[in-house]
């Protein structure tokens, strides 16, 4: 098994909470966004490595005895800007029973690798946009495949944490999802280092980081607002 | 009309495992049925607590006994709360209160004394002035280059000054058949053994065999003195678990061994509850009173160590191991309600190290089970897993765990412990031709000195002409260990409750493994150079260029590890051991590491002189840089047909990393053992606890005052270990991903 190579930062063995149960994320090298609060610059900014598909199928089959509930993640970067490989990985992938997590940013819509997604995890990007329609396309593909999609939402302080910000935020997602809860994820700036590294400075190093309080206020928000 | 046992050969024999396999339920529903602590156990908690208290404030020691020489019969009997226990016996006449026991040697005795402030008796000095100690004996025999590479700490934590322990007695034979029956038996066995040729090894058997009836005797003289007669079988729970508890009594009365395992013995008492129960003798709250009376005792459990002593092994330890779970031969789970129950003290008693509860896993164990596990781990910290898929096709079903990963058939097997040799202090004396790198004592042959850049082929086989030497030399030295403890300080009471013909393991060990795997991996793959001394003794290296570390799932370096473990088991077998014993290995360190990593200078690896080494099997802290699961599969791969002695591993992972909620966490744990036990590693020792927590529970000791955590092989109260092994256990890599 050879196949297509794709460019790859790394691969993480071992997350409880990259998706259901254990799994080991793939990293995908690249990203057609470039979010001030990016955790992972080193996707943006490195080229990666080029990898074979089959090279990285053995190796995540090491895992596969971990992987009753869990399985793979494709995140990056954006896993969606390398389509090729990305197909083929997922298939190789599928072929072998394991599951297949993406963690894209939305903005792609493609019926080909939404379908090769068993599941899609989507953090929306409100922090410097007000505008959310270009997640539309996307959400109705996701809809029509009757995919099952998480969404995340990045919690800077003073960005998008206001009553209007999740107010908006709420009402786009509800006309796709009605019921649906929204997961936010605390701003952090333990990716400071890497920005250190890569000599680059990190857009967000002055804004504050949420706390918990922060998040259990937004979840508040959130669900409160109906359309 | 009562519900009586099953008949079966166990009748007619000796034989523990007969009539668990005739007559125990497996248990596969989930843990519903469990009761809270009585009143009663809560008042008695609460005076066990304060005394622990008071023992923890007066730095470690409540009290000791100077005027007496501990075994079976010293003392009167000893309570904590007469009115209010249900299983009696304490090793002294109070709790806490801990005896002396010179047989392994009268210095360490006295030191231990001194430490705490206390004066070994002049009547014990007397005594023992007429007697030749385990540790003369050993001492009368040791060549000089056995004193040289212990002093040295290339052999370290020999058992030469105190009871080698490791040593399991079918404590379960006494609730079954009653002391009677068993010394009727020994009896048989001296008749038969005395119609052998009176050769050397015949006379050592038959000289044991009267010790061993001797102390039989002593053991129902002991329950006597707290009105018990433990002759006969035992008739119901409580008495299984009075009976039961009396002969491990014995036990650590009479030996001060480093481990004092249990055994196997829930599922067996397990029998005797489910009697009860069906007969309306018992309900289930006292049921789970009678177990948590138990656990009391066995919490409370203590020897007097020497500072040094504690140095080597934090957190004053006993490994109290008890093996639970596991599956039977036959298919059915091992797993019955008692199971659950003795998990359940560490909810009803609060989390606690001892006794060392160790989950005997099994893909097939049932699911509610493993789940329950995973909670009690996530909940305490305070349990340890080893691979029963592994260990049943060697041992059976019926082997239990003594101290933190060595299996053993229980009553049928044991085990000469072997301590452990510095395999990176090893290959630094094969860079110095020979030559100790501390002191520039020239401790084995001279051999080759290196210069310039290291070349991996040279190497390697200077590393195995000292490894060669040393197996021969280590083999020799427990020899002499365990040929003089036979003599002087043979276990009586443990040995009298094994079969006479037992099958024993000469139990070796290896230490900083990771350390040497690296350092092989940084030759192999970097640029490294040696750096000198004034004397000519490599003081450090220079390391140029990268290489694959051990921990990250890495082949090029995994399989180094995989050469070095069965190239070292290889030279240990080439040297007979005492009583055919046959050799075995384990990749184990406890809390040594801190202490071995001291005695040895800078490694190739890039590790500076003095750093503690990482722990038992574990990757070199910080190193295993691909992932939680990429570290497990580095360790996996250990190969335990080499290390039959078991290969511990040490995993700390932060709540958060492990799931989102309580459910989740319980799950993935139980995906992760599943995972990591089906490529047939052998032991995990689970910390789930926040990093952060721990750096706030040494600044504030008095917030956190039960915190446990299991380091290689057993759980110890994160507040006894010393500042640098803290500092280690911080240090030690927590997965974290964000």
């Amino acid at each position: 098994m050879a196949g297509k190579t794709g460019r790859i930062d790394s691969v993480y063995c071992g997350s409880g909470v990259d998706g259901k149960g254990l799994r080991c994320i793939v990293f995908f090298s690249g990203c057609n966004l470039r979010c001030p609060f990016c955790h992972n610059p080193e996707t943006l900014f490195k080229s990666g490595k080029e990898t074979e598909v089959g090279e990285l199928v053995t190796k995540l089959l090491r895992y596969k005895g971990y992987f009753r509930r869990g399985g793979v993640t494709l995140s990056g970067g954006e896993p969606f800007l390398q389509k090729d490989f990305y197909l083929e990985l997922a298939n190789a992938l599928h072929e072998n029973k394991i599951h297949v997590c993406v963690e894209t940013n939305g903005h792609i819509c493609d019926s080909e690798l939404i379908a090769a997604s068993d599941s899609i995890l989507c953090d929306i990007k409100n922090q410097e946009e007000d505008d959310l329609t270009v997640y539309a396309p996307f959400f109705a593909e996701c809809l029509r495949q009757g995919k099952e999609v998480q969404l995340t939402n990045v919690l800077v302080p003073g960005k998008n944490d206001s009553k209007e910000k999740i107010t908006a935020l709420a009402k786009f997602i509800k006309e796709f999802w009605p019921g649906s809860a929204m997961k936010f994820l605390p701003f952090r700036k333990l990716c400071e280092e890497k920005y250190r590294e890569l000599s680059r400075p990190f857009p967000y190093a002055d804004v504050r980081e949420a706390e918990p309080k922060d998040v259990e206020k937004a979840e508040k928000l959130f669900a409160d607002s109906v359309i | 009309m009562s519900k009586e046992f099953k008949k079966g050969a166990y009748e007619s024999r000796i034989d523990v495992r007969g009539f668990i396999q005739t007559n125990y339920t497996p248990y596969e529903g989930d843990d519903g049925f469990l009761c809270g602590p009585t009143k009663r156990t809560k008042k008695l908690m609460e005076k066990v607590n304060a005394l622990l208290k008071k023992e923890s404030d007066k730095g470690g020691v409540l009290d000791v006994d100077t005027e007496r020489v501990s075994s079976l019969l010293t003392y009167p009997a000893g309570y904590i709360d007469k009115e209010n226990e249900i299983i009696v016996g304490l090793q002294t006449d109070a709790p806490l209160k801990r005896g002396v026991n010179p047989f392994g040697g009268i210095r360490m005795a006295r030191q231990a004394c001194e430490a705490y402030g206390y004066k070994l008796s002049d009547l014990v000095e007397t005594e023992f002035s007429y007697k030749t100690t385990h540790n003369d004996a050993v001492f009368h025999v040791y060549t000089d280059e056995m004193k040289a590479v212990r002093h040295a700490g290339l052999l370290t934590g020999l058992p030469d000054a105190y009871g080698r322990g490791r040593i399991i007695g079918d404590y379960r034979r006494v609730a079954l058949y009653g002391v009677d029956k068993l010394i009727e038996e020994k009896m048989k066995d001296k008749k038969a053994y005395g119609e052998k040729l009176m050769d050397e090894q015949n006379i050592r058997t038959l000289e044991e065999l009267y010790k061993q009836i001797d102390f039989l005797k002593k053991l129902k003289e002991m329950g006597m003195m707290y009105g018990v007669d433990i002759s006969g079988p035992a008739k119901n729970a409580k008495e299984a678990i009075q009976w039961t508890y009396f002969a491990y009594l014995a036990a650590i009365k009479e030996q001060n061994g480093a481990a004092m395992s249990l055994g196997r013995v829930s599922t067996f008492l397990d029998i005797y509850i489910e009697r009860d129960l069906e007969n309306g003798t018992l309900t289930e709250e006292e049921a789970q009173e009678l177990i948590d009376d138990f656990v009391i005792k066995l919490r409370i459990t203590r020897q007097l160590r020497t500072p040094e002593y504690n140095d080597l092994f934090g957190g004053d330890p006993t490994w109290t191991t008890e093996s639970v779970g596991g599956m039977g031969e036959d298919g059915r789970t091992l797993v019955t309600k008692t199971s659950y129950r003795i998990l359940n003290t560490l909810y009803n008693l609060g989390a606690a190290p001892e006794p060392n509860l160790t989950i005997l896993w099994s893909e097939n164990l049932p699911e509610p089970f493993k789940k329950f596990c995973a909670k009690v781990s996530i909940d305490t910290d305070s349990i340890q897993y080893e691979n029963d898929d592994l260990m049943r096709p060697i041992y059976g079903d019926d082997y239990g765990i003594a101290c933190c990963v060595s299996a053993m058939k229980i009553g049928k097997q044991m085990q000469f412990f072997g301590a452990r040799c510095n395999l990176a202090k090893l290959l630094l004396l094969a860079l110095n031709g020979g030559k100790d790198e501390k002191s520039g004592n020239q401790l084995a042959p001279e051999g080759k000195n290196f210069e310039g850049v290291l070349d991996y082929k040279e190497v390697r086989e200077a590393y195995h002409k000292y490894m060669a030497w040393l197996c021969r030399l280590y083999v020799n030295t427990l020899n002499v260990i365990h040929y003089m403890h036979d003599k002087y300080a043979y276990e009586k009471i443990q040995m009298a409750l094994h079969d006479t013909e037992v099958e024993r393991f000469l139990a070796c060990g290896v230490a900083g493994l990771s350390v040497a795997v690296d350092s092989l991996s940084a030759i192999k793959y970097a640029k490294v150079t040696p750096v000198y001394n004034e004397q000519g003794i490599i003081c450090d290296f220079k390391i140029e260029g990268e290489f694959p570390k051990y921990g990250n799932d890495d082949d090029r370096v995994d399989d180094i590890a995989k050469d070095l473990l069965r190239e070292f088991s290889d030279e240990l077998k080439k040297t007979p051991a005492y009583r055919g014993a046959i050799h075995t290995l384990s990749v184990l360190t406890i809390t040594s590491n801190v202490v071995y990593g001291k005695k040895t200078g800078a490694t190739p690896d890039g590790r500076a002189a003095g750093e503690p080494f990482a722990p038992g099997a574990n990757p070199m802290h910080n190193r295993d840089l691909s992932g939680a699961l990429a570290s497990l599969n580095s360790v996996a791969k250990l190969p335990y047909e080499y290390c039959r002695d078991g290969i511990s591993n040490t995993f700390s992972i932060v709540p958060s990393a492990l799931g989102e909620n309580r459910e989740d966490r319980a799950e993935n744990l139980t995906d992760m053992l599943d995972g990591y036990f089906g490529q047939g590693a052998h032991h995990l020792n689970v910390n789930v606890l926040d990093r952060a927590k721990l750096v706030a529970a040494m600044e504030h000791p008095e917030l956190y005052p039960n915190i446990t955590i299991r380091v290689s092989g057993y759980a110890v109260n994160f507040h006894k270990l010393s500042k640098a092994h803290q500092l280690e256990v911080l240090k030690r890599t927590y997965h974290e991903r964000v």
